[in-house]
Protein backbone atom coordinates (compact mmCIF):
# COMPACT_ATOMS: atom_id res chain seq x y z
CA UNK A 1 0.00 0.00 0.00
CA UNK A 2 2.85 2.31 0.97
CA UNK A 3 4.70 1.40 -1.92
CA UNK A 4 1.82 1.79 -4.44
CA UNK A 5 1.16 5.21 -2.61
CA UNK A 6 4.82 6.49 -3.11
CA UNK A 7 4.63 5.26 -6.56
CA UNK A 8 1.46 7.35 -7.13
CA UNK A 9 3.10 10.52 -6.13
CA UNK A 10 6.04 9.97 -8.16
CA UNK A 11 4.24 9.84 -11.08
CA UNK A 12 2.45 12.78 -10.05
CA UNK A 13 5.28 14.99 -9.43
CA UNK A 14 6.58 13.96 -12.96
CA UNK A 15 3.07 14.57 -14.44
CA UNK A 16 3.11 18.14 -13.19
CA UNK A 17 6.70 19.07 -14.50
CA UNK A 18 5.15 17.75 -18.38
CA UNK A 19 2.01 19.41 -18.00
CA UNK A 20 3.56 22.34 -16.35
CA UNK A 21 4.12 24.78 -19.99
CA UNK A 22 0.23 24.15 -20.35
CA UNK A 23 -0.92 25.36 -17.20
CA UNK A 24 1.58 28.46 -17.09
CA UNK A 25 1.05 29.37 -20.78
CA UNK A 26 -3.17 29.25 -19.44
CA UNK A 27 -2.55 30.42 -16.38
CA UNK A 28 -0.47 33.42 -17.61
CA UNK A 29 -3.18 34.20 -20.55
CA UNK A 30 -5.59 35.35 -18.07
CA UNK A 31 -3.53 37.71 -16.05
CA UNK A 32 -3.98 41.82 -16.38
CA UNK A 33 -1.04 43.54 -16.99
CA UNK A 34 0.07 44.78 -13.53
CA UNK A 35 -0.10 41.05 -12.02
CA UNK A 36 3.19 39.71 -14.10
CA UNK A 37 5.83 40.88 -12.13
CA UNK A 38 6.25 39.66 -8.36
CA UNK A 39 7.11 36.05 -6.98
CA UNK A 40 5.12 33.16 -6.97
CA UNK A 41 5.58 30.62 -9.75
CA UNK A 42 1.72 30.53 -10.92
CA UNK A 43 -0.62 33.54 -10.21
CA UNK A 44 -4.26 33.05 -9.39
CA UNK A 45 -5.97 36.30 -11.54
CA UNK A 46 -8.41 38.15 -9.66
CA UNK A 47 -10.71 37.66 -12.18
CA UNK A 48 -10.10 35.83 -15.43
CA UNK A 49 -8.76 38.51 -17.99
CA UNK A 50 -10.68 37.51 -21.19
CA UNK A 51 -9.39 40.83 -22.79
CA UNK A 52 -5.91 39.21 -23.54
CA UNK A 53 -7.86 37.18 -26.07
CA UNK A 54 -10.13 40.04 -27.42
CA UNK A 55 -6.97 41.90 -27.97
CA UNK A 56 -4.89 39.62 -29.26
CA UNK A 57 -7.57 39.01 -32.07
CA UNK A 58 -8.41 42.44 -32.87
CA UNK A 59 -5.36 44.88 -32.38
CA UNK A 60 -3.00 42.36 -33.88
CA UNK A 61 -2.75 40.59 -37.63
CA UNK A 62 -3.34 37.35 -34.96
CA UNK A 63 -6.20 36.00 -37.04
CA UNK A 64 -4.66 36.69 -40.16
CA UNK A 65 -1.46 34.20 -38.76
CA UNK A 66 -3.82 31.47 -37.64
CA UNK A 67 -5.65 31.37 -40.82
CA UNK A 68 -1.99 31.04 -42.84
CA UNK A 69 -1.35 28.41 -40.48
CA UNK A 70 -4.41 26.41 -40.77
CA UNK A 71 -4.00 26.67 -44.15
CA UNK A 72 -0.33 26.14 -44.97
CA UNK A 73 -0.70 23.07 -42.66
CA UNK A 74 -3.56 21.46 -44.05
CA UNK A 75 -2.77 22.09 -47.82
CA UNK A 76 0.48 20.30 -46.90
CA UNK A 77 -1.17 17.04 -44.71
CA UNK A 78 -3.95 16.74 -47.46
CA UNK A 79 -1.31 16.86 -50.49
CA UNK A 80 1.35 14.46 -48.20
CA UNK A 81 -1.68 11.79 -47.57
CA UNK A 82 -2.64 11.75 -51.12
CA UNK A 83 0.75 11.70 -52.43
CA UNK A 84 1.81 8.71 -50.01
CA UNK A 85 -1.07 6.87 -50.69
CA UNK A 86 -0.31 6.70 -54.68
CA UNK A 87 3.20 5.98 -53.33
CA UNK A 88 2.28 3.39 -50.71
CA UNK A 89 0.28 1.20 -53.55
CA UNK A 90 2.95 1.63 -55.97
CA UNK A 91 5.51 0.18 -53.16
CA UNK A 92 3.30 -2.31 -52.00
CA UNK A 93 0.98 -3.33 -54.92
CA UNK A 94 2.63 -2.42 -57.99
CA UNK A 95 5.63 -4.71 -59.82
CA UNK A 96 8.14 -3.00 -61.46
CA UNK A 97 11.78 -3.26 -61.16
CA UNK A 98 13.28 -0.03 -59.56
CA UNK A 99 10.82 0.22 -56.23
CA UNK A 100 13.16 -1.56 -54.16
CA UNK A 101 15.70 1.71 -55.21
CA UNK A 102 12.57 4.49 -55.13
CA UNK A 103 11.85 3.43 -52.06
CA UNK A 104 15.06 3.66 -50.18
CA UNK A 105 15.36 7.09 -52.21
CA UNK A 106 12.34 8.35 -50.10
CA UNK A 107 13.67 6.83 -47.18
CA UNK A 108 16.83 9.09 -47.00
CA UNK A 109 14.38 11.58 -45.99
CA UNK A 110 14.21 10.24 -42.28
CA UNK A 111 18.18 10.40 -42.49
CA UNK A 112 18.60 14.06 -44.15
CA UNK A 113 17.92 16.44 -41.17
CA UNK A 114 15.77 19.63 -42.48
CA UNK A 115 18.23 22.28 -41.59
CA UNK A 116 20.54 21.13 -44.36
CA UNK A 117 17.40 22.09 -46.98
CA UNK A 118 17.45 25.51 -45.20
CA UNK A 119 20.38 27.27 -47.23
CA UNK A 120 20.18 25.90 -50.59
CA UNK A 121 16.70 25.83 -50.52
CA UNK A 122 16.37 29.45 -49.88
CA UNK A 123 18.29 30.55 -53.14
CA UNK A 124 16.15 27.84 -55.02
CA UNK A 125 13.11 29.38 -54.14
CA UNK A 126 14.69 32.59 -54.04
CA UNK A 127 15.37 31.45 -58.28
CA UNK A 128 12.04 29.91 -58.75
CA UNK A 129 10.41 33.31 -57.39
CA UNK A 130 8.89 31.63 -54.09
CA UNK A 131 10.61 33.47 -51.46
CA UNK A 132 7.59 34.84 -48.76
CA UNK A 133 4.82 32.33 -50.61
CA UNK A 134 3.14 29.89 -49.19
CA UNK A 135 4.03 27.02 -50.95
CA UNK A 136 8.24 27.86 -50.05
CA UNK A 137 6.42 26.18 -46.80
CA UNK A 138 4.13 23.81 -48.15
CA UNK A 139 6.26 22.30 -50.75
CA UNK A 140 9.24 20.98 -48.21
CA UNK A 141 6.52 19.99 -45.86
CA UNK A 142 4.96 18.13 -48.11
CA UNK A 143 8.97 16.65 -49.26
CA UNK A 144 9.51 15.96 -45.86
CA UNK A 145 6.53 14.25 -45.18
CA UNK A 146 6.75 11.74 -47.40
CA UNK A 147 9.07 9.16 -45.81
CA UNK A 148 7.36 8.76 -42.51
CA UNK A 149 3.70 9.14 -44.60
CA UNK A 150 4.70 6.15 -46.52
CA UNK A 151 6.62 3.93 -44.82
CA UNK A 152 3.18 3.54 -42.19
CA UNK A 153 0.84 3.35 -45.05
CA UNK A 154 2.17 0.87 -47.02
CA UNK A 155 2.99 -0.75 -43.69
CA UNK A 156 -0.86 -0.95 -43.20
CA UNK A 157 -1.71 -1.63 -46.99
CA UNK A 158 0.71 -5.06 -46.66
CA UNK A 159 -2.05 -6.23 -44.37
CA UNK A 160 -5.11 -5.75 -46.26
CA UNK A 161 -5.87 -8.81 -48.68
CA UNK A 162 -5.69 -8.03 -52.14
CA UNK A 163 -8.71 -10.69 -53.18
CA UNK A 164 -11.01 -7.62 -52.47
CA UNK A 165 -8.83 -5.38 -54.72
CA UNK A 166 -8.48 -8.58 -57.54
CA UNK A 167 -12.46 -9.01 -57.58
CA UNK A 168 -12.92 -5.02 -57.96
CA UNK A 169 -10.84 -5.53 -60.78
CA UNK A 170 -12.85 -7.98 -62.51
CA UNK A 171 -15.52 -5.81 -62.20
CA UNK A 172 -13.92 -3.37 -64.11
CA UNK A 173 -12.51 -1.17 -61.62
CA UNK A 174 -8.89 0.77 -62.88
CA UNK A 175 -5.97 0.66 -60.86
CA UNK A 176 -7.20 4.46 -59.68
CA UNK A 177 -10.79 3.50 -58.58
CA UNK A 178 -9.07 0.98 -56.33
CA UNK A 179 -6.41 3.32 -54.81
CA UNK A 180 -9.05 5.89 -54.11
CA UNK A 181 -12.45 3.52 -53.75
CA UNK A 182 -11.40 0.78 -51.97
CA UNK A 183 -7.89 1.32 -50.60
CA UNK A 184 -8.55 4.55 -49.32
CA UNK A 185 -11.74 3.61 -46.64
CA UNK A 186 -10.12 0.83 -45.70
CA UNK A 187 -6.74 2.78 -44.99
CA UNK A 188 -8.25 5.54 -43.09
CA UNK A 189 -6.89 4.13 -39.82
CA UNK A 190 -2.87 4.84 -40.83
CA UNK A 191 -4.16 7.82 -43.25
CA UNK A 192 -5.75 9.40 -39.79
CA UNK A 193 -2.06 8.11 -37.81
CA UNK A 194 0.21 10.07 -40.53
CA UNK A 195 -2.61 13.30 -40.53
CA UNK A 196 -2.52 13.79 -37.07
CA UNK A 197 1.29 13.42 -37.08
CA UNK A 198 2.05 15.69 -40.37
CA UNK A 199 -0.80 18.37 -38.72
CA UNK A 200 1.73 18.54 -35.00
CA UNK A 201 5.04 18.52 -36.88
CA UNK A 202 3.89 21.60 -39.35
CA UNK A 203 1.58 23.64 -37.43
CA UNK A 204 4.57 23.44 -34.93
CA UNK A 205 7.27 24.54 -37.33
CA UNK A 206 8.90 27.61 -37.77
CA UNK A 207 12.72 27.42 -38.77
CA UNK A 208 11.48 26.89 -42.45
CA UNK A 209 9.07 29.74 -41.99
CA UNK A 210 11.81 32.00 -40.17
CA UNK A 211 13.93 31.33 -43.48
CA UNK A 212 11.56 31.14 -46.21
CA UNK A 213 9.39 34.23 -45.80
CA UNK A 214 10.05 37.90 -45.15
CA UNK A 215 6.87 39.62 -45.41
CA UNK A 216 4.00 39.78 -42.82
CA UNK A 217 1.56 38.21 -45.59
CA UNK A 218 1.95 34.89 -44.75
CA UNK A 219 3.30 34.70 -41.25
CA UNK A 220 2.00 31.56 -39.70
CA UNK A 221 1.40 31.59 -35.95
CA UNK A 222 4.85 29.95 -34.16
CA UNK A 223 6.77 32.56 -36.45
CA UNK A 224 4.63 35.69 -35.79
CA UNK A 225 5.52 34.87 -31.67
CA UNK A 226 9.03 34.33 -31.90
CA UNK A 227 9.53 38.19 -31.96
CA UNK A 228 6.43 39.54 -30.59
CA UNK A 229 5.87 41.89 -33.23
CA UNK A 230 5.83 45.69 -32.37
CA UNK A 231 2.63 46.31 -31.19
CA UNK A 232 2.95 43.07 -28.55
CA UNK A 233 5.86 43.91 -27.06
CA UNK A 234 4.66 45.58 -23.71
CA UNK A 235 0.92 43.53 -23.39
CA UNK A 236 2.23 40.64 -21.77
CA UNK A 237 -1.35 39.29 -21.33
CA UNK A 238 -1.83 38.96 -25.21
CA UNK A 239 1.31 37.35 -26.08
CA UNK A 240 0.43 35.03 -23.87
CA UNK A 241 -2.96 34.38 -25.13
CA UNK A 242 -1.39 34.03 -28.94
CA UNK A 243 1.32 31.43 -27.00
CA UNK A 244 -2.11 29.50 -26.41
CA UNK A 245 -3.36 29.82 -29.05
CA UNK A 246 -0.66 27.76 -30.87
CA UNK A 247 -0.42 25.13 -28.40
CA UNK A 248 -3.54 24.20 -27.99
CA UNK A 249 -4.58 22.98 -31.30
CA UNK A 250 -1.61 20.43 -31.64
CA UNK A 251 -2.49 19.17 -27.62
CA UNK A 252 -6.59 18.75 -28.52
CA UNK A 253 -5.50 16.86 -31.44
CA UNK A 254 -3.32 14.79 -29.63
CA UNK A 255 -5.53 14.06 -26.85
CA UNK A 256 -8.50 13.29 -29.07
CA UNK A 257 -5.93 11.17 -31.31
CA UNK A 258 -3.49 10.03 -28.79
CA UNK A 259 -4.17 6.34 -29.62
CA UNK A 260 -3.32 7.01 -33.32
CA UNK A 261 -0.53 9.09 -32.54
CA UNK A 262 1.07 6.48 -30.45
CA UNK A 263 0.89 3.76 -32.91
CA UNK A 264 2.17 5.51 -35.76
CA UNK A 265 5.56 6.92 -33.52
CA UNK A 266 5.81 3.42 -32.24
CA UNK A 267 5.81 2.52 -36.09
CA UNK A 268 7.79 5.12 -37.86
CA UNK A 269 10.28 4.10 -34.80
CA UNK A 270 10.67 0.31 -35.25
CA UNK A 271 10.59 0.25 -38.50
CA UNK A 272 12.23 3.38 -39.85
CA UNK B 1 -4.26 -8.61 -62.97
CA UNK B 2 -0.36 -8.97 -63.53
CA UNK B 3 -0.51 -6.90 -66.60
CA UNK B 4 -2.51 -4.29 -64.54
CA UNK B 5 -0.28 -3.78 -62.18
CA UNK B 6 3.15 -3.64 -63.75
CA UNK B 7 1.42 -0.95 -66.49
CA UNK B 8 4.79 1.51 -66.73
CA UNK B 9 2.02 4.46 -67.25
CA UNK B 10 0.57 3.86 -64.47
CA UNK B 11 3.34 3.34 -61.82
CA UNK B 12 4.57 6.78 -63.31
CA UNK B 13 1.38 8.09 -62.76
CA UNK B 14 1.68 7.32 -59.08
CA UNK B 15 5.26 7.82 -58.28
CA UNK B 16 6.53 10.66 -60.02
CA UNK B 17 4.69 13.58 -58.11
CA UNK B 18 5.43 12.09 -54.98
CA UNK B 19 9.18 11.42 -56.26
CA UNK B 20 9.78 14.70 -57.95
CA UNK B 21 8.64 16.67 -55.49
CA UNK B 22 10.93 14.86 -52.69
CA UNK B 23 13.89 14.65 -55.05
CA UNK B 24 12.84 18.70 -55.77
CA UNK B 25 13.11 19.81 -52.31
CA UNK B 26 15.38 17.22 -50.72
CA UNK B 27 18.33 15.98 -52.85
CA UNK B 28 18.54 18.87 -55.28
CA UNK B 29 18.92 20.89 -52.61
CA UNK B 30 21.93 19.03 -50.83
CA UNK B 31 23.36 18.69 -54.48
CA UNK B 32 23.41 22.43 -54.63
CA UNK B 33 25.07 22.96 -51.24
CA UNK B 34 27.54 20.18 -51.91
CA UNK B 35 28.31 23.10 -54.85
CA UNK B 36 28.34 26.44 -53.37
CA UNK B 37 30.08 25.06 -50.21
CA UNK B 38 33.30 24.68 -52.43
CA UNK B 39 32.82 28.76 -52.96
CA UNK B 40 33.74 31.44 -51.18
CA UNK B 41 30.05 33.27 -51.78
CA UNK B 42 28.78 35.75 -49.36
CA UNK B 43 25.30 35.57 -50.11
CA UNK B 44 25.61 38.91 -52.77
CA UNK B 45 27.99 39.21 -55.38
CA UNK B 46 30.34 37.26 -56.99
CA UNK B 47 32.40 34.59 -55.85
CA UNK B 48 34.95 32.05 -56.56
CA UNK B 49 35.63 28.27 -57.09
CA UNK B 50 37.65 27.24 -54.11
CA UNK B 51 37.33 23.34 -54.40
CA UNK B 52 37.99 21.98 -51.26
CA UNK B 53 39.26 24.66 -48.83
CA UNK B 54 35.80 24.66 -47.25
CA UNK B 55 35.13 21.39 -46.02
CA UNK B 56 39.07 21.12 -45.04
CA UNK B 57 39.02 24.18 -43.23
CA UNK B 58 35.98 22.62 -40.95
CA UNK B 59 37.24 19.54 -40.56
CA UNK B 60 40.20 20.25 -39.25
CA UNK B 61 40.41 24.25 -38.35
CA UNK B 62 36.75 24.99 -37.25
CA UNK B 63 36.51 24.93 -33.46
CA UNK B 64 33.00 25.65 -33.23
CA UNK B 65 32.27 22.75 -35.62
CA UNK B 66 34.26 20.23 -33.17
CA UNK B 67 32.38 22.04 -30.18
CA UNK B 68 28.60 21.64 -31.93
CA UNK B 69 29.59 17.89 -32.61
CA UNK B 70 30.86 17.13 -28.85
CA UNK B 71 27.66 18.67 -27.69
CA UNK B 72 25.67 16.13 -29.91
CA UNK B 73 27.74 13.61 -28.20
CA UNK B 74 27.14 15.36 -24.25
CA UNK B 75 23.66 15.15 -25.40
CA UNK B 76 23.62 11.78 -26.25
CA UNK B 77 25.39 10.81 -23.42
CA UNK B 78 22.73 12.46 -20.82
CA UNK B 79 20.12 11.05 -23.09
CA UNK B 80 21.19 7.52 -22.87
CA UNK B 81 22.48 7.96 -18.73
CA UNK B 82 19.60 9.71 -17.76
CA UNK B 83 16.53 10.31 -19.63
CA UNK B 84 16.34 6.64 -21.21
CA UNK B 85 16.80 5.00 -18.31
CA UNK B 86 14.12 7.02 -16.07
CA UNK B 87 11.56 6.59 -19.19
CA UNK B 88 11.93 2.98 -18.71
CA UNK B 89 11.91 3.00 -14.84
CA UNK B 90 8.45 5.14 -15.53
CA UNK B 91 7.34 3.36 -18.47
CA UNK B 92 7.17 0.15 -15.82
CA UNK B 93 5.55 2.58 -13.22
CA UNK B 94 3.28 3.64 -15.48
CA UNK B 95 1.89 -0.12 -16.37
CA UNK B 96 1.67 -0.43 -12.73
CA UNK B 97 -0.58 2.70 -12.39
CA UNK B 98 -4.03 1.40 -12.42
CA UNK B 99 -6.74 3.40 -13.15
CA UNK B 100 -4.54 6.44 -14.42
CA UNK B 101 -2.40 4.29 -16.88
CA UNK B 102 -3.64 6.21 -20.15
CA UNK B 103 -3.66 9.34 -18.54
CA UNK B 104 0.19 9.45 -17.02
CA UNK B 105 1.02 7.94 -20.76
CA UNK B 106 -0.66 10.81 -22.42
CA UNK B 107 0.10 13.41 -19.91
CA UNK B 108 4.05 12.62 -19.98
CA UNK B 109 3.72 12.92 -24.11
CA UNK B 110 2.09 15.95 -23.92
CA UNK B 111 5.65 18.84 -24.24
CA UNK B 112 6.87 16.71 -27.27
CA UNK B 113 3.43 17.82 -29.22
CA UNK B 114 3.89 21.74 -27.76
CA UNK B 115 5.35 23.87 -29.87
CA UNK B 116 8.87 24.60 -29.56
CA UNK B 117 8.64 28.29 -29.82
CA UNK B 118 6.16 28.07 -26.39
CA UNK B 119 8.40 25.45 -24.35
CA UNK B 120 11.87 27.65 -25.64
CA UNK B 121 10.32 30.86 -24.25
CA UNK B 122 9.06 29.13 -20.96
CA UNK B 123 12.55 27.78 -20.11
CA UNK B 124 14.02 30.77 -21.10
CA UNK B 125 11.81 32.58 -18.10
CA UNK B 126 12.20 30.44 -15.65
CA UNK B 127 15.87 30.19 -15.74
CA UNK B 128 16.21 33.87 -16.32
CA UNK B 129 18.76 35.94 -13.57
CA UNK B 130 16.87 37.99 -12.11
CA UNK B 131 12.93 37.49 -12.44
CA UNK B 132 12.97 33.43 -13.55
CA UNK B 133 11.68 31.18 -11.38
CA UNK B 134 14.56 28.92 -10.59
CA UNK B 135 16.42 31.43 -8.87
CA UNK B 136 13.15 32.77 -6.80
CA UNK B 137 12.83 29.06 -5.86
CA UNK B 138 16.35 28.90 -4.55
CA UNK B 139 16.03 32.40 -2.72
CA UNK B 140 13.08 30.73 -1.06
CA UNK B 141 13.90 27.67 0.28
CA UNK B 142 17.15 29.22 1.51
CA UNK B 143 19.88 28.65 -1.63
CA UNK B 144 20.30 31.92 -2.66
CA UNK B 145 24.22 31.14 -3.18
CA UNK B 146 23.36 28.75 -5.98
CA UNK B 147 21.66 31.41 -7.82
CA UNK B 148 23.04 31.20 -11.37
CA UNK B 149 22.95 33.23 -14.88
CA UNK B 150 21.97 29.84 -15.51
CA UNK B 151 21.91 30.68 -19.70
CA UNK B 152 24.20 33.06 -19.88
CA UNK B 153 27.08 31.18 -17.84
CA UNK B 154 29.38 29.41 -20.52
CA UNK B 155 29.75 26.47 -18.46
CA UNK B 156 26.44 26.27 -17.33
CA UNK B 157 24.29 27.07 -20.62
CA UNK B 158 24.78 23.29 -22.20
CA UNK B 159 23.30 21.67 -19.25
CA UNK B 160 20.53 23.57 -19.06
CA UNK B 161 20.02 22.94 -22.94
CA UNK B 162 20.35 19.28 -22.37
CA UNK B 163 17.95 19.42 -19.62
CA UNK B 164 15.02 21.08 -21.92
CA UNK B 165 15.59 19.29 -24.94
CA UNK B 166 15.44 15.65 -22.66
CA UNK B 167 12.40 17.40 -20.97
CA UNK B 168 10.72 17.62 -24.17
CA UNK B 169 11.78 14.52 -25.39
CA UNK B 170 10.83 12.26 -22.29
CA UNK B 171 8.05 11.35 -23.97
CA UNK B 172 8.96 9.65 -26.07
CA UNK B 173 11.26 7.76 -24.65
CA UNK B 174 8.78 6.34 -22.61
CA UNK B 175 6.12 5.63 -25.34
CA UNK B 176 8.96 3.50 -26.64
CA UNK B 177 9.44 1.71 -24.02
CA UNK B 178 6.17 1.12 -23.26
CA UNK B 179 4.88 0.16 -26.98
CA UNK B 180 8.10 -2.52 -26.00
CA UNK B 181 6.49 -3.67 -22.38
CA UNK B 182 2.76 -4.31 -24.11
CA UNK B 183 4.41 -6.36 -26.62
CA UNK B 184 5.93 -8.86 -23.72
CA UNK B 185 3.18 -12.09 -23.95
CA UNK B 186 1.02 -11.33 -20.36
CA UNK B 187 1.54 -14.95 -19.38
CA UNK B 188 5.28 -14.35 -19.08
CA UNK B 189 4.39 -12.43 -16.05
CA UNK B 190 2.29 -15.08 -14.44
CA UNK B 191 5.14 -18.06 -15.05
CA UNK B 192 7.87 -16.28 -13.61
CA UNK B 193 5.60 -15.50 -10.44
CA UNK B 194 4.47 -19.12 -11.07
CA UNK B 195 8.03 -19.88 -10.64
CA UNK B 196 8.53 -17.38 -7.47
CA UNK B 197 10.25 -15.08 -9.14
CA UNK B 198 9.84 -11.39 -7.15
CA UNK B 199 9.19 -8.57 -8.81
CA UNK B 200 13.00 -7.64 -8.47
CA UNK B 201 13.64 -10.84 -10.39
CA UNK B 202 10.73 -10.40 -13.29
CA UNK B 203 12.24 -7.04 -14.18
CA UNK B 204 15.61 -7.87 -14.40
CA UNK B 205 15.88 -11.11 -15.09
CA UNK B 206 12.55 -11.21 -17.54
CA UNK B 207 11.41 -7.90 -18.61
CA UNK B 208 14.27 -6.16 -19.66
CA UNK B 209 15.89 -8.74 -21.59
CA UNK B 210 13.47 -9.00 -23.54
CA UNK B 211 12.70 -5.23 -24.10
CA UNK B 212 16.55 -5.07 -25.54
CA UNK B 213 15.09 -4.78 -29.06
CA UNK B 214 13.26 -1.89 -28.03
CA UNK B 215 16.06 -0.50 -26.48
CA UNK B 216 18.11 -0.99 -29.51
CA UNK B 217 15.32 0.82 -31.71
CA UNK B 218 15.45 3.70 -29.08
CA UNK B 219 19.40 4.22 -28.87
CA UNK B 220 19.62 4.32 -32.66
CA UNK B 221 16.76 7.37 -32.95
CA UNK B 222 18.60 9.16 -30.22
CA UNK B 223 21.65 9.23 -31.58
CA UNK B 224 20.35 11.15 -35.08
CA UNK B 225 17.87 13.09 -32.60
CA UNK B 226 20.71 14.65 -30.84
CA UNK B 227 22.87 15.31 -33.79
CA UNK B 228 19.64 17.29 -35.50
CA UNK B 229 19.04 19.24 -32.18
CA UNK B 230 18.30 22.97 -33.59
CA UNK B 231 15.39 24.76 -33.03
CA UNK B 232 15.74 24.44 -29.24
CA UNK B 233 18.92 26.07 -29.20
CA UNK B 234 18.48 28.63 -31.95
CA UNK B 235 15.63 29.88 -29.48
CA UNK B 236 17.20 29.96 -26.36
CA UNK B 237 20.94 30.31 -26.66
CA UNK B 238 21.44 31.08 -30.32
CA UNK B 239 24.33 28.99 -29.74
CA UNK B 240 25.75 31.28 -27.11
CA UNK B 241 27.48 32.22 -24.47
CA UNK B 242 30.97 31.89 -26.61
CA UNK B 243 29.39 28.93 -28.68
CA UNK B 244 29.02 26.43 -25.89
CA UNK B 245 25.94 25.92 -26.98
CA UNK B 246 26.50 25.07 -30.57
CA UNK B 247 24.54 22.32 -32.74
CA UNK B 248 25.55 22.03 -36.07
CA UNK B 249 21.97 22.85 -37.72
CA UNK B 250 22.45 26.64 -35.93
CA UNK B 251 25.38 26.70 -36.73
CA UNK B 252 25.39 26.44 -40.68
CA UNK B 253 21.89 28.61 -39.85
CA UNK B 254 24.39 31.36 -37.84
CA UNK B 255 26.89 30.65 -40.09
CA UNK B 256 24.81 31.76 -43.75
CA UNK B 257 22.72 33.96 -42.51
CA UNK B 258 24.49 36.08 -39.34
CA UNK B 259 28.15 36.08 -40.71
CA UNK B 260 27.16 35.83 -43.92
CA UNK B 261 29.06 33.31 -44.94
CA UNK B 262 26.81 30.93 -47.35
CA UNK B 263 29.42 29.24 -49.91
CA UNK B 264 31.24 27.86 -45.85
CA UNK B 265 27.89 27.48 -44.45
CA UNK B 266 26.57 25.43 -47.32
CA UNK B 267 29.78 23.20 -46.96
CA UNK B 268 28.57 22.65 -42.79
CA UNK B 269 25.47 21.49 -44.44
CA UNK B 270 27.01 18.92 -46.79
CA UNK B 271 29.10 17.63 -44.00
CA UNK B 272 26.07 17.45 -41.51
CA UNK B 273 24.30 15.19 -43.85
CA UNK B 274 27.30 13.23 -44.60
CA UNK B 275 27.89 12.69 -40.80
CA UNK B 276 24.08 11.56 -40.45
CA UNK B 277 24.08 9.75 -43.32
CA UNK B 278 27.40 7.77 -41.27
CA UNK B 279 25.76 7.72 -37.85
CA UNK B 280 22.99 6.13 -39.24
CA UNK B 281 23.99 3.05 -41.37
CA UNK B 282 26.84 2.59 -38.58
CA UNK B 283 24.15 2.81 -35.62
CA UNK B 284 21.67 0.19 -38.13
CA UNK B 285 24.46 -2.01 -38.90
CA UNK B 286 25.36 -2.37 -34.93
CA UNK B 287 22.25 -2.21 -32.94
CA UNK B 288 18.92 -2.59 -34.97
CA UNK B 289 18.16 -6.22 -35.80
CA UNK B 290 15.24 -8.38 -35.34
CA UNK B 291 12.67 -5.98 -33.42
CA UNK B 292 9.63 -7.79 -34.50
CA UNK B 293 5.98 -5.93 -34.50
CA UNK B 294 4.16 -3.21 -32.91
Amino acid sequence: MLRKGLLQTVLWMVALLQLFPLIWLINYSFLKSGEFFGSGILKWPQTPEWNNYISAFTYGSVPKYLWNSAFITIAAILAAAVLSLMLGYAFTRMEWRLRGVFMAVIMLGMIVPIHATLLPNFILFDWIKLLDNPLALILPYIAFSLPISTLIISGFMETIPRSIEESAVMDGCSVYGVIFRILMPMTKPALATVCIMNFISWWNEFIMANTFLTSETFKTLPFSIMKFAGQYSSNYGAQFAVMTMIALPTVIMYLLFTEQMSRGITAGAVKG
Amino acid sequence: MHKLLSNRMTIFVLVAPGLLLFLFMVCFPIAMSAYYGMTDWRGIGDYQFIGLDNYIEILTRDGVFWRSLLNALLLLAATLLIQHPIALLFSIFVTHAGRFEKLFRTVFFIPAVISIVVTSKMWVSVFHPNYGVLNKLLTAVGLESLKQDWLGDPSLAIWCVIFVIMWQGFGYALLLYYAGLQGIPKDLYEAAELDGAGRMKLYTKVVIPLLTPMVRVAVVIAVTACLKQMETIFLMTNGGPLNTTQFIGNYLYKTAFSSSLYGYGNAISVIFVIVCLIMTVMMNRVFKKDVGEF
